[in-house]
């Protein structure tokens, strides 16, 4: 939205009437003002006048109403102006002698105390007056220059005011939307019976917080998140507010930050099967050397005579075996390798530890390293995305097995348990390794921060990531009396 | 390995023939992985050999030393992986060395690299193959190692006769043999040992029988056997 549009039609009602109209307006305010002090003036003597044979006294009332009401619409200055006339008033027509601008001296003191009187109520009117003035003034600047979107409806739903945020996202002013259904106006056609549930809920005195979207005056769509509430007065919705923020681009960048984590993710991913690729090759050649091995075999027994059909059935059925096994293996490394996150669904995690077990397998044998797996039976499934859970039990994984690498004089073992937590399941992997440089200790959830030679740093930050975005932790301990200990907790679903 | 010496186990050969059904032998294979296990034993079936399966070395090694049902006393050779879980592939194979057992062993891996072979072909390996290997070369080894097993067990047994009898004879005789064997006349061996060419020759006569030798080159061959050194002149 172009800054000048906002000033073209974003100005209020109130500031408007100030600022076109300049002088003559203000010096129509100025006879208005003490035109209708007059006025009170005038009817209060009118009253008296009529009154005062009946009731000699009555015209104190008069004046005194009229001084407070033209201290009220007229504010200080016309409130004294009215207790100057009043006081000629009633000292011409009320006080002895009447008829005359003179007092006689024993009315004096009455005469004063009319006056003092007189000037406190009218001071009275014009300072209520003037503190309600300040107070809107204030409410009426907070409602403008609020940096959120304001919208207060009616119970119709129809718009009674919006502010100049509003203006400036929307694009409408106050004239171009005043009295408009607001779903007719900012709602695009497919969310109108959304809205429409919504401002039911409203109705029924709900606070509604929610994210969606709105269409702006030229049609076009942005994503908002919107806050709506009722205003009560006597335990009865008068009207609501409705308050936007724009969040298309927190959106935007919230998007753009999920694409290039996945994209991280992915590429950390890649790297560390580019460090198990030996052991990928030995997993999908093992089977394959058998097929062969077993073909070899069948056309062995078919060919004797007479063919032994028995023998080269076992054989075949050890091919389908083997095949299948091998598929496996690459379907599981494709998956790992593609790009695009998978759904999340209901997960075993210890089927999803023992997916990447397999593919480790080689891997710890060929490091000499031993792998134990203390896997809790009846866990709860978890609500997560299979490869990124996969990603990070590989990780763990490969991390404890470099920091074994360098062991000599003790067993390299690694050890991964997953046990059932409160709320969740809890799953660690501990080696018997060099454990944490506790120099670095602090950094080793760091973007970028590696011991290793051809590590790139990110398989930790990502784990954590990942960990974190299924709503659980991940943390780094010091084991005893040497190792490393990496924790992670997962919600049940 | 010089493979092409020996007849090849074609397909005509082993259907016809069944040499190895007609004489025990066993091999013995040690892999991890079950699919190969389960591979290697359906092939060598279909050739008609007995296969006995172990997971580990420590398994094999153990089964072994206890004389697997007689199968340790046959004819037989050891398919072995290279990387296994514990005890590694050429860990068994110097075990086995150090223990005496003469096994021959056909290596296979999944990762043949060169310093690998190079160490189990030094350590007596006789054949180093790479998964996923020719059945054929697979076939061939099993039976060169096979053959050679069984050369070395009759070997062995031939010298085990030859020491029996080595035993029967006395001092004098005994004295005598390294002379003879060196190409020394019956005068000169009386000379050197202090005594009359006829006792030499009664000696040697006892000693040809004894020896079961049926002539001289006979009792050389035995005494090259034996490793009995000559005496130098």
């Amino acid at each position: 939205m172009a800054p000048t549009v906002f000033r073209r039609h974003g100005v209020s009602r109130r500031s408007k009437l100030a600022v076109s109209s300049g002088h003559m307006r203000i010096l129509q305010h100025l006879y208005f003002r003490y035109g209708i002090a007059l006025v009170f003036v005038g009817i209060a003597l009118g009253l008296s006048l009529v009154s005062h044979q009946s009731m000699p006294e009555s015209f104190l009332f008069f004046f005194l109403a009229a001084v407070m009401l033209a201290g009220w619409f007229g504010r200080t200055g016309a409130g004294l102006f009215a207790v100057t006339v009043s006081m000629i008033m009633v000292g011409y027509y009320f006080i002895p002698p009447y008829r005359a601008l003179a007092v006689e001296l024993d009315e004096l003191p009455y005469f004063f105390s009319f006056l003092s009187s007189a000037l406190v109520t009218s001071w009275l009117g014009s300072a209520r007056r003037n503190a309600e003035e300040k107070q809107r003034a204030h409410l009426d600047e907070l409602f403008e220059q609020s940096p959120e979107a304001i919208m207060l409806i009616d119970r119709q739903d129809r718009i009674l005011r919006i502010n100049k945020e509003f203006t400036r996202i929307f694009g409408f002013t106050l004239d171009q939307a005043e009295h408009l259904r607001s779903v007719d106006l900012i709602t695009p056609a497919n969310l109108k019976s959304e809205a429409a549930v919504s401002r039911k809920r409203l109705s029924e005195g709900q606070i509604l917080s929610l994210e969606t979207i709105r269409m702006r005056k030229d049609g076009s769509y942005l994503d908002v998140s919107e806050v709506s509430f009722p205003v009560v007065a006597d335990g009865k919705n008068i009207a609501y507010y409705v308050i936007f923020r724009d969040i298309t681009e927190s959106r935007r960048a919230r998007e753009e930050l999920h694409t290039a984590q996945s994209e991280l993710a992915h590429l950390t991913r890649i790297t560390t099967m580019g460090e198990l690729a030996s052991s990928i090759a030995h997993e999908i050649n093992q089977p394959i050397g058998a097929i062969a091995t077993n073909g070899n075999a069948a056309v062995r027994w078919l060919g004797q005579q007479p063919p032994n059909v028995e023998g080269a059935e076992e054989a075949l059925e050890c091919i389908v075996r083997d095949a299948n096994r091998a598929a496996d293996v690459i379907g599981r490394i494709r998956a790992l390798l593609r790009k695009n996150t998978t759904p999340m669904s209901n997960l075993d995690v210890n089927e999803v530890i023992r997916e990447v077990l397999v593919l480790t397998s080689f891997e710890t044998s060929r490091r000499d390293a031993a792998v134990t797996a203390e896997l809790a039976d009846g866990l709860p499934s978890v609500l997560g995305d299979r490869v990124q859970l996969q990603q990070v039990i590989l990780n763990l994984i490969m991390n404890g097995l470099e920091s074994m690498s360098t062991i000599v004089d003790r067993p390299r073992h690694l050890r991964i348990q997953s046990v059932k937590t409160a709320g969740g399941i809890c799953i660690q992997v501990r080696d018997s390794g060099k454990g944490w440089d506790m120099r670095h200790f602090t950094s080793v959830f760091d973007p970028f921060f590696t011991t290793k030679k051809e590590g790139i740093g990110m398989g930790l930050t990502i784990s954590r990531s990942i960990i974190e975005a299924h709503g659980g932790r991940l943390w780094a301990e010091q084991d005893t009396p040497h190792g490393a200990i990496l924790t992670f907790t997962l919600p049940t679903s | 390995m010089g493979r092409t010496g020996h007849t090849t186990w074609g397909d005509s050969d082993f259907h016809s023939s069944n040499i190895m059904k007609s004489l025990p032998n066993c091999v013995f294979v040690v892999d991890d992985d079950q699919s190969m296990r389960d591979a290697l034993r359906n092939l060598l079936r279909s050739v008609g050999l007995e296969a006995r399966l172990f997971a580990t070395a420590q398994e094999f090694l153990d089964g072994f030393r206890t004389g697997l049902d007689g199968l340790a006393d046959v004819p037989g050779c050891l398919i072995l992986d290279v990387r296994l879980p514990g005890l590694g592939g050429l860990d068994l194979q110097r075990e086995l060395t150090d223990a005496g057992i003469h096994i021959p062993v056909i290596f296979i891996t999944a990762h043949g690299d060169i310093p690998m072979s190079v160490r189990a072909m030094k350590a007596g390996a006789m054949e180093f193959l790479t998964k996923p290997f020719r059945d054929q070369d697979l076939l061939d080894a099993i039976q060169v190692s096979l053959a050679k097993d069984r050369d070395r067990r009759q070997k062995e047994i031939h010298l085990v006769e030859l020491r029996r009898r080595l035993q029967m004879l006395t001092t004098r005789e005994r004295e005598l043999l390294p002379l003879i064997v060196s190409g020394r006349t019956n005068k000169e061996v009386a000379v050197e040992l202090g005594t009359s060419e006829v006792t030499v020759k009664v000696h040697r006569g006892n000693l040809m029988r004894k020896m079961q030798a049926a002539s001289f080159a006979d009792l050389l061959r035995m005494t090259s056997d034996l490793q009995i050194p000559y005496t130098k002149v």
